[in-house]
């Protein structure tokens, strides 16, 4: 298949995914019974699955389109966007410094448990996603009056987004590749 | 010149980096502000269109619970009406009652002033620092900006933005509003969320002498000209006295379940151009 088709239809299914089910999905770890409420967050993996050799520039834009795609639906004005903006331009590095080689031998390829192997593979995600909420759940608190919640609220999501983007990649990974 | 293109060639990514974060906190900074509006909303007609069609698909598989919200409301008014019967209509009643007790006599004449408008629920939240809850209805409706919006049970907020079939409304579940609530004996204060839970609110600092009680229920006021007067806020759930000077504070439970909303009514003031025109200050020549 076409990497720009493939690659927009991935961005039509996270948002999917995210806005009508994961939106409708509030976490009660931790907490009283009824007590603080956040959601988990598929919708970085989209950045993390871009193809290798995607300019920074063209990560930003698409960063900052589904940052804003995410806000318009959840009411939160741009704080999508910034979360989202921050990591599509650490990507590349934060990649450099996990690959063994140049990032522009990789043709036609994107990051996947497959060609990076588990470990770096959680690192990465894991790395970009914990930056993702932490300025997420930051800026939408805009103080750090309750710092305990806001650790709380930071921990519960980061643990459930990765186990739900697991759950992503064991889903819509081809077990047998017979492609030249 | 030369050398200008070129820096700006080196760290055009940075540069792009910046431009878009600059935005992303413009759009964030106007968010803040009680008036200003939201470029990026769910009250557009897109995103509306959207949550339209998901709210039709799950709307029958809560037929049941909205059933029973609906049932208790109808067991509220009878109960109410119930309480009316008892005043005999046919001999100048409202004369008599005015005397005796002005406080209803003012509560009859004041609900005249309202309309109420159904609206269905078609998006919610109640988990974010600011919530908003998107319904069916628009200014082709009636709907303006702000109108106050109450549910079976109590206050739900405030309308912000509207579009012509929708409109999204600040629940009182936010740090943007505050609402001017009054107690049982007369004491008023603004009522504070803390953000964390969608059950609860705070009043900080009554004063020493107020009597409260658990279980005091708290209305609203009509001092802060958005809110029609004497419409459930909550209960007080807890009574906290601050040894230091004696001040006392109240977490209230909101008569509101925000959870399981599933229709409001929208309140317009018909009496309200008139009155913000008397309190308007005259325009100097």
């Amino acid at each position: 298949m076409n990497a720009y088709l493939k690659n927009f239809l991935r961005f039509c299914i996270i948002v999917i995914l995210q806005v009508f089910i994961l939106n409708r999905i509030t976490l009660h770890w931790f907490a009283e019974p009824a007590g603080a409420l956040f959601i988990p967050f598929i919708y970085p993996l989209y950045i993390l699955l871009l193809p290798f050799e995607t300019p920074v520039w063209a990560l930003l834009f698409l960063g900052f389109f589904l940052g804003v795609t995410v806000d318009i639906f959840m009411t939160t004005a741009g704080i999508h966007a910034c979360a989202t903006v921050l990591i599509a331009y650490l990507r590349t590095n934060v990649l450099n410094a996990l690959m063994p080689r140049n990032l522009t031998e990789y043709v036609n390829q994107q990051p996947s448990v497959k060609n990076m192997g588990w470990t770096p593979f959680l690192v990465y995600s894991g790395f970009l996603i914990l930056l993702h909420h932490i300025v997420y759940f930051s800026v939408e608190s805009w103080s750090f009056a309750g710092m305990g919640t806001l650790l709380l609220k930071i921990a519960a999501s980061f643990i459930t987004s990765m186990l739900f983007i697991i759950v992503y990649i064991l889903l819509f990974t081809r077990q047998n590749v017979s492609r030249a | 010149m030369r050398n200008f293109i070129l820096i700006i060639r080196r760290f055009f990514n940075l540069i792009l980096f910046a431009g878009l974060e600059i935005i992303c906190f413009i759009l964030i900074a106007q968010s803040h502000t009680l008036q200003g509006d939201d470029i990026v909303s769910s009250a557009n007609t897109v995103t509306g269109i959207i949550y339209k069609k998901q709210s039709d698909l799950f709307y029958y598989i809560s037929l049941g619970q909205m059933n029973d919200s609906l049932i208790s409301e109808n067991v509220r008014l009878r109960k109410l009406v119930d309480r009316y019967k008892t005043v005999d209509t046919l001999r100048d009643s409202t004369v008599r009652r005015q005397i005796t007790n002005t406080d209803t006599a003012v509560h009859i004449v004041k609900y005249a002033e309202y309309v109420y408008r159904t609206a269905r629920v078609i998006n919610n939240s109640v988990e974010g620092v600011n919530n908003y809850i998107t319904i069916n209805r628009g200014s082709a409706d009636g709907i303006a900006k702000g109108m106050s919006v109450v549910s079976g049970t109590g206050l739900v907020g405030r309308v912000e933005f509207v579009t012509k079939h929708f409109a999204s409304i600040l629940s009182i579940l936010s740090n943007k509003q505050q609402v001017s609530a009054k107690l049982k004996d007369g004491t008023f204060k603004a009522t504070v969320w803390d953000n964390e839970r969608p059950d609860q609110f705070m009043m900080k600092d009554m004063p020493p002498e107020a009597k409260i009680k658990k279980g005091d229920s708290v209305v609203t006021t009509s001092f802060g000209n958005t809110f029609p007067p004497d419409v459930l806020i909550g209960t007080v759930t807890q009574v906290e006295i601050n040894k230091k000077n004696g001040k006392q504070q109240l977490y209230l439970k909101p008569a509101t379940n925000f959870r399981s909303l599933q229709y409001v009514y929208v309140i317009e003031n018909i009496m309200d151009p008139e009155k913000k025109q008397l309190e308007e200050p005259p325009v100097k020549k």
